[in-house]
């Protein structure tokens, strides 16, 4: 009998001795108090060509797990920067590499050789994508404590790597619509296998299946199959009107070309916002789905996420970031988080004085997620 | 607390915790104090008991904490400096040795590859009559040329005014070059520029530089796409850009001398790159303005290309000439939809780009 199955027992009943707690989540978390920090770690990363990144994510981290408290206590992260460096080092060396010299060295082989191995590398790096995925939520896991019992993350990452090419796969052949499905299943390999000390979180399909995903898809495919053909429409009328194609046909002065460029980036920057709201009703009830597919113990969860706040919050720190040139990301991530603490609320009753302390978890972190610019946090 | 010991009671256990282990952290109304001796206990307090408690005493804690951050930046620092100094003296000067030690037969298969890629883009002029003329003429220039590269020039349709030479030795012109080429003395001169390119193995070592500085700052920055890290790429893009210039003279220096070599013209160079450096036409502003992006400083090149320019031959005669100018189609025949999609650039990202391996624009 394996490890996991006797916590399984144990969650589901077996008498045992331990006080019940509910669960409330609070959060003191303050936005403005990051900016000071958004200005350190933005120009520590300028003169540093970027190397301070993995400290600079690290205090980002430090402050925002803080912030959190469950039943009035603080979460903490315990990782350390040189952790997140030395992964990023291993990935380089492991990975970085030998792509690159694949890469270069294809040059000199025939030219059927360059799509001979370019396939398969695209395919495993489908493949690598959702395992540096996992192993990073493994190390974030890991660097997650509560009482000072720390979290882990079980699971094999690599099999999570092939069901995020699987799925990418049936998303693309059923244009989109296997993705909500796919969303919740790989939310499921990934809560289903988080532990709290020696005590296993649990995924509920049927419950995260209560939460419809579908509809808001729908709102979401039909309105861009939508709006990309009143876009065609419009971009068409206007070519028409304003005799754009006679010019081309002639030569068309430069002026008009870097125009055009120019207007096309400030249509979709003024799209976006409209892009993201049709959306947001699907992403908010992805989160909820999600939030209320977990459990531990008698406890299950609620995240009261709903459109249009969810729509607000991200275009407003999508023009932050833009018109800081990413600086403002810590005052991004303390608000994001502010914003998801706040809502989030459980029922039920968790036995937590029971939970035993687990091991140490991976020695470093993330390099894949870095390598790939990936990030949950 | 007792001077610098701190005794915990927790039920009938007792912890004795010494005050240079540990260290705390203030959220809001909490302090939460660690033991660096049993990393895993904490102790939570509301603030107001901590601080009568540990007073300043963990002061000089977080004063050292500082300071280590200080000496992390600081080796962090250098170790950017030492990266750009990297990119922006030892890869440049590694680059010409390594391209000189690059076995014959390995450029050559890496031109093979190259050119099998480009010629999907670009397809090669269709009159033989004319591509033979241009093939002769490289080789004339060649003759005088020290490179053990098969030089061969073709006529190829690309909407750009530009020249290029790829590892091995081949050498394109472009149709709208051709047509933008006033006189056979200045065609010879972008070829005699070309082939020095080849002769000096410039192709090469940039392909080599673009390798090295590409995987130095790939490995500094990884894969992100933060603003400070694509603000690093352009800077390496920008130095890479500055060792083309000097290439760029060589080049001109010695194409002119090879011209000379073979008593042809190389009067021709000068006009062509005034020409192109700005007194275009407007229909022919866009393609002078691409050009000028490789290219940015014709003007000083024309001014030295003339001041060593010397009168000789003709590189053609009249009836070449007229076959050369033949080479390629006529663009105003061409279907409108292939015009417009030119113009738009569409189906023209070269994949050679992103391999990073990039060939020497003229």
């Amino acid at each position: 009998m394996g490890d996991n199955d006797l916590t399984d027992i144990i969650a589901e009943g077996a008498p045992e001795e331990g006080t019940p707690e509910t669960l409330t989540f609070t959060t003191t978390l303050e936005p403005g108090r990051f900016l000071g920090l958004s200005l350190k770690n933005g120009l520590l990363n300028l003169i540093t060509l970027t190397l301070y990144r993995f400290w600079g994510k690290t205090e980002v981290r430090q402050r925002v797990w803080k912030g959190v408290r469950l039943n009035d206590e603080a979460f903490e992260y315990t990782g350390r920067g040189v952790e997140l460096f030395i992964g990023f080092i291993l990935a380089l060396v492991v990975l970085g590499l030998p792509f690159l010299a694949i890469v270069f060295a294809v040059q000199f082989l025939g030219q059927w050789v360059v799509f001979a191995a370019y396939i398969p590398m695209y395919v495993f790096f489908g493949w690598l994508w959702g395992f540096g995925t996992y192993t990073a939520f493994r190390y974030m896991a890991s660097r997650t404590t509560w009482r000072g019992v720390r979290f882990q993350l079980k699971g094999s990452a690599a099999n999570y790597g092939l069901y995020f090419i699987f799925a990418g796969f049936l998303s693309g052949i059923t244009m989109g619509w296997f993705w909500p499905t796919a969303e919740r299943a790989l939310a499921e390999k990934i809560w289903d296998e988080v532990r709290f000390g020696d005590r296993r979180l649990r995924f509920r399909m049927g419950r995260a299946q209560n939460e419809g995903v579908y509809g808001p898809f729908a709102i979401g495919w039909v309105g861009s199959l939508v709006g990309y053909f009143v876009l065609i429409f419009v971009f068409i009328a206007v070519a028409m009107t304003s005799g754009m194609f006679e010019q081309t046909g002639s030569g068309a002065p430069p002026e008009t070309g870097v125009a055009f460029v120019l207007m096309t980036y400030a249509a979709m920057l003024l799209l976006a916002p409209f892009a993201l709201l049709l959306w947001s009703p699907y992403h908010a009830a992805m989160m909820r789905s999600v939030a209320a597919g977990v459990s531990v113990d008698g406890a299950t969860f609620r995240l009261n996420v709903k459109a249009l706040p969810l729509w607000w919050l991200t275009v407003t720190n999508l023009f932050m970031l833009l018109i800081t040139l990413g600086f403002l990301m810590p005052w991004v991530q303390a608000r994001t988080a502010r914003f998801l603490v706040s809502r989030l609320t459980s029922e039920g009753t968790a036995r937590l004085d029971l939970v035993q302390q687990t091991g140490r978890g991976p020695g470093s972190g993330e390099g894949l997620a870095d390598a790939f610019g990936f990030s949950a946090i | 607390m007792d001077g610098d010991v701190l005794h915990i009671q927790v039920g009938d256990e007792a912890f004795i915790w010494r005050l240079p282990d540990l260290s705390v952290e203030v959220e809001a109304d909490q302090a939460r104090v660690s033991n660096r001796r049993d990393p895993d206990a904490r102790l939570v307090l509301p603030v107001g008991e901590w601080a009568p408690l540990a007073g300043d005493r963990l002061t000089e804690k977080v004063r050292s904490r500082r300071q280590r951050e200080w000496w992390l930046v600081g080796g962090l620092t250098a170790a950017a400096a030492g990266v750009v100094l990297f990119v922006t003296v030892g890869v440049p000067a590694l680059s010409g040795p390594v391209a000189r030690a690059t076995p014959i037969s390995m450029e050559e298969r890496m031109g093979d590859s190259i050119n099998g890629q480009l010629s999907q883009l670009f397809p090669t002029c269709k009159e033989a009559a004319g591509q033979r003329v241009l093939a002769q003429l490289g080789d004339r220039i060649a003759a005088e040329a020290d490179t053990p590269f098969d030089i061969r020039v073709r006529a190829v349709d690309a909407p750009m005014v530009n020249a290029l030479a790829m590892p091995g030795g081949r050498i394109l012109i472009t149709d709208d070059l051709i047509r933008q080429a006033e006189t056979p003395d200045e065609l010879s001169a972008v070829i005699a520029h070309e082939v020095s390119h080849v002769e000096k193995r410039h192709v090469m070592q940039a392909v080599w530089r673009n390798f090295g500085i590409g995987m130095l700052l790939d490995l500094v920055v990884g894969g992100g796409s933060g603003a400070g890290q694509q603000a690093v790429i352009l800077a390496g893009q920008a130095s890479e850009l500055s060792y083309s210039r000097s290439a760029e003279a060589e080049a001109d220096a010695r194409g002119q001398a090879l011209l000379h070599a073979d008593g042809l013209s190389s009067e021709g160079m000068a006009p062509f790159f005034e020409r192109l450096a700005g007194k275009g036409g407007s229909s022919e502003l866009d393609q002078a303005a691409e050009f000028m992006a490789t290219h940015p400083d014709s003007i000083w090149r024309a001014r030295a290309a003339r001041a060593a320019a010397r009168p000789g031959r003709s590189a053609l005669s009249p009836e070449e000439w007229r076959l050369v100018k033949a080479t390629c189609a006529v663009e105003e025949s061409e279907n409108p939809v292939d015009r417009l999609k030119r113009r738009l650039r569409l189906g023209d990202d070269a994949p050679v780009a992103d391999q990073r391996i990039e060939v020497r624009p003229h």
